[in-house]
């Protein structure tokens, strides 16, 4: 067929508007490639792209409480104290040193000389109180590690001190926690407090005294962090840190592996870290994320004891967490993270068919739900199976179904309708056992989503909290006893932080209780 | 006409209160607990408490959706669990980004549509060809339409971006439209203009494939059975060429199949709004109603729904009146 001129110019502008695409993405993107490919130039090297798989929350300390979003609360505020990279070892923030009176309940921090928050102010023992009150007042979820505070003091503009109603073992801890109480400056307290102590400001400004600066927050589309010019510590490498929100992991790892993002903080699939890309890298960190299966002993079949202990034979906890997290997850080795409470008694799972047969035999009932929780990466879905697997071979008949984060909590409510078992990861507050224990153990822990109760556990928990230090160890050693004995929560495994990083990327540093997070102020190019 | 309007109007509000009825019922019967995700795991008892009295979820499901109702005649759509933000506000903030794309997938869905089913009506090979495509494109489910269109044209032959709806490092103009297309002329940005349309391009082909496909098929049977009428036949004895007795006897009026087909298959496109915008990082109503539901975000699930539902109701009844103008004998009905 011959193509006539009138038939070759909507040829033509088609195949012109691809090619003027490829050319316009290219000029518009300011040293990228075509796709926005970085090219090395050093303004686009000075800039680190980074996706969010979902919104934060708001970028108000005093109410934030995710996960996703730690990384922007923690590079633009600072609080007291901190936890050393890798470690659970606390170190100076804000206050250069600390002194706890032989009471414990006088906490006295002298605080760094010649900090400035992001409008320009110079930081104060009166900024620290105020920000202590502020959380105070706005009394959401983060404000539980203020509430033993008896009152406050400034006895100089360096020096604060906290006078608490009574010891409280977990309380500098709670000053490192990521959730913890951070600074805030009088932009936000004073010039934009209006009627809400400054919340409605606080959606889309900061005024902290981290090592970067909100300086736009476009909901559903990009955060952009600019590097502070007057911050107090060592300049980050990073002018700018643009954070996209990118709600597909797929779509994540095309953009990584074309260079279009610098890193994938999460959720990466476990089971692609062996085929990466030859310009990306994978780095691990241990952290106190943990995968638990919640056990509902409020309806048959498992609110017969011997039914539920026979659970511990019927998953290979060791091949599961092998299977599902290709090498990112360990056996969890006790009921706590084993860097907060060391010498835990081991476990007493061990597979074991006849006793699992046994165990389903004597069920009044073999048909059983097994919930999870949806998860981008998918190995909650993939844990679900294997021990579905596992079940049925003993001769459950199971039903994997995924719920959303909501359901999970509304469980509390009607527990005859919640699932039999339930798996979820969850990690604790900061580097404590009580973080750990209190939201998970305690009959009204927030994480207590099917309903565990013991009396005598809540009452070791309230003791452990003021007790002497070796004396609390022991107490969260029994409650730790008290629940594996239980079977009605079952510790499977320890999940590594795994950070999928562009090869030219350095300096990462990770906190074990700051989940999916890096220090985005220690992070460089290499070269640059 | 008037009658038409009104009809329309009493079938939007109706529409409007059913979808209100139905998201109320799904908060009745999904056992879930907002509150307790929007305070967080720690929180005391105590805190949650005081929150579920502020937001009015301590109240009996029938005292609130009456409480809703009376909130919803002031404009007043509550406050998002998760932003905390007036959900008037949040819509405000996502439905440009969406209303940009929907339109860009309706026009294309429109042409390409039109395009394809007169291709269809020449008959003979080819168009026993098309169809089999056609029939084979309308098969292919529309999240897998993105995520082959990522991989050829962004990770293979590198010419269009993956995700969101500008350059990350590009200013975006606030206003005075928030049409990016728009705004970026109005503000002289070419720069912003490309970048917008290069970020255009994928998901509203995506999400114009499916409802084209189903107008080409309506358009093209339509046009067929027109084409066999005797005034067809008539223009045709008198010496007109075919494709002239197609495009100006028989189109106009095949084509009032194919508009009520375009307004049907204006609502699969608002459904396909949620999987292309995540798919692609548009940040659009479907990526914050896909937030919301993730959060059991009840306020901003309402009023997303009743936002979507009113457009579709609209588009319908442009529709009508589109086919009014297209057979004067829907006037009188």
């Amino acid at each position: 067929m011959k193509l006539s001129r009138a038939r070759l110019a909507p040829i033509c502008l088609v195949a012109g508007a691809f090619a003027l695409a490829g050319c316009g993405a290219a000029s518009t993107t300011g040293g990228t490639s075509s796709t926005g490919a970085s090219t090395g130039g050093s303004a686009a090297s000075q800039i680190l792209r980074i996706p969010y798989l979902a919104d934060m929350s708001v970028p108000d300390p005093d109410i934030f409480y995710d996960i996703e979003g730690n990384s922007v609360i923690l590079s633009t505020y600072d609080g007291l104290v901190t936890y050393a990279p890798g470690s659970t070892k606390i170190i100076p923030d804000l206050a250069t040193s600390w002194t706890i009176s032989a009471n414990r309940l006088t906490y006295t921090f002298h605080l760094r000389a010649g900090v400035h928050f992001h409008d320009g102010s110079v930081m104060t023992s009166e900024s620290v109180k105020r920000s202590f009150q502020r959380r105070l007042a706005v009394n959401q979820a983060p404000s539980y590690m203020l509430k033993p505070i008896a009152s406050m003091a400034t006895p100089n503009p360096l020096t604060f001190v906290v006078h608490l109603k009574s010891p409280v073992n977990p309380f500098i801890d709670y000053m490192a926690s990521s959730w913890g109480p951070k600074v805030i400056g009088p932009a936000a307290l004073v010039t934009h407090a209006g009627k809400d102590h400054g919340e409605t400001w606080l959606q889309t400004h900061d005024d902290g005294t981290g090592p970067y600066e909100l300086t736009s927050f476009a909901r559903g589309r990009q955060y952009v962090l600019t590097r502070s010019t007057d911050y107090w510590g060592a300049q980050p490498y990073f002018k700018e840190v643009l954070i996209k929100i990118t709600p597909d992991i797929g779509t994540q790892q095309l953009e990584l592996q074309n260079g279009d993002v610098d890193a994938i903080m999460h959720s990466f699939p476990a089971s692609e870290l062996n085929s990466l890309p030859s310009n990306v890298h994978a780095e691990e960190f241990p952290s106190f994320l943990r995968l638990l299966l919640y056990v509902n002993t409020n309806k048959p079949p498992f609110n017969n004891p011997a039914v539920r202990a026979s659970l511990r034979s019927d998953v290979n906890i060791p091949q599961l967490v092998s299977e599902a997290y290709s090498g990112t997850a360990t056996p969890s080795v006790g009921a706590y993270p084993e860097a907060i409470l060391p010498n835990q008694p081991k476990l007493p799972y061990a597979p074991n068919a006849k006793l699992a047969s046994a165990g389903a035999k004597a069920a009044s009932t073999k048909n059983i739900t097994l919930a999870y929780t949806a998860d981008e990466s998918g190995v909650q879905r993939r844990v679900g199976e294997l021990i579905q697997a596992d079940l049925e071979q003993a001769g459950w008949s199971v039903t994997v179904k995924e719920v959303q984060l909501p359901q999970v909590y509304g469980y509390i409510n009607n527990l005859k309708t919640a699932p039999d078992l339930m798996l979820q990861t969850n990690t604790p507050d900061a580097s404590h056992p009580d973080t750990w224990a209190r939201i998970l153990f305690d009959s009204t822990g927030g994480l207590n989503f099917l309903g565990f109760k013991d009396p005598t556990v809540d009452s070791l928990l309230n003791k452990a909290l003021s007790a002497p230090a070796a004396e609390a160890t022991s107490l969260y050693q029994q409650v730790g006893q008290d629940v594996v004995n239980s079977n009605e929560i079952f510790f499977l495994g320890d999940v590594k932080n795994v950070f999928v990083l562009n090869k030219d990327l350095t300096g990462v540093e990770q906190v074990p209780a700051y989940p999916w997070t890096v220090t985005l102020a220690d992070l460089k190019r290499a070269g640059g | 006409m008037a009658g038409l309007v009104g009809r329309r109007t009493l079938a939007l509000v109706a529409v409007m209160f059913g979808l209100v009825v139905i998201v109320f019922a799904l908060q009745a019967v999904i056992p879930s607990d907002p509150v307790r995700a929007m305070v967080g795991a720690s929180a005391p008892p105590a805190v949650v408490a005081q929150e579920r009295h502020k937001l009015g979820y301590d109240k009996p499901l029938p005292e609130r959706f009456v409480d809703y109702l009376d909130r919803l005649v002031h404009g007043n759509l509550e406050t998002s669990l998760r932003t905390r933000n007036p959900v008037t506000q949040d819509l405000a903030t996502f439905a440009p980004a969406t209303l940009e794309l929907a339109l860009s997938a309706a026009v294309l869905a429109g042409v390409l549509g039109v395009g394809l089913g007169l291709l269809l009506v020449g008959g003979g090979r080819p168009a026993r060809l098309l169809r089999l495509i056609l029939i084979g494109g309308a098969s292919v489910p529309t999240f897998l339409t993105a995520l082959l269109a990522i991989l050829l044209f962004y990770s293979t032959l590198h010419l269009l971006p993956a995700s969101g709806r500008v350059s990350d490092t590009l200013v975006v103009p606030n206003g005075p439209t928030k049409l990016l297309l728009v705004d970026s002329l109005v503000h002289g940005e070419p720069n912003l203009f490309w970048s917008a349309l290069t970020h255009l391009i994928m998901p509203a082909f995506t999400l114009a494939l499916l409802p084209a496909l189903a107008i080409a098929r309506t358009l093209a049977t339509s046009c067929q059975q027109i084409m066999r009428e005797d005034y067809v036949r008539t223009a045709r004895s008198k010496g007109l060429r075919e494709r002239r007795v197609l495009l100006r006897h028989a189109l106009r009026n095949a084509a009032g199949p194919a508009l009520t087909m375009s307004g049907l298959q204006f609502g699969l496109l608002l459904g396909g709004i949620v999987v292309v915008e995540q798919i692609y990082a548009w940040p659009g109503l479907g990526l914050y109603l896909d937030q919301s539901i993730a959060y059991s975000d009840f306020p901003a699930i309402t009023g997303t729904t009743l936002l979507l539902g009113a457009a579709y109701v609209i588009v319908n009844f442009t529709v009508d009146l589109a086919q009014a103008w297209a057979d004067p004998r829907i006037r009188t009905v």
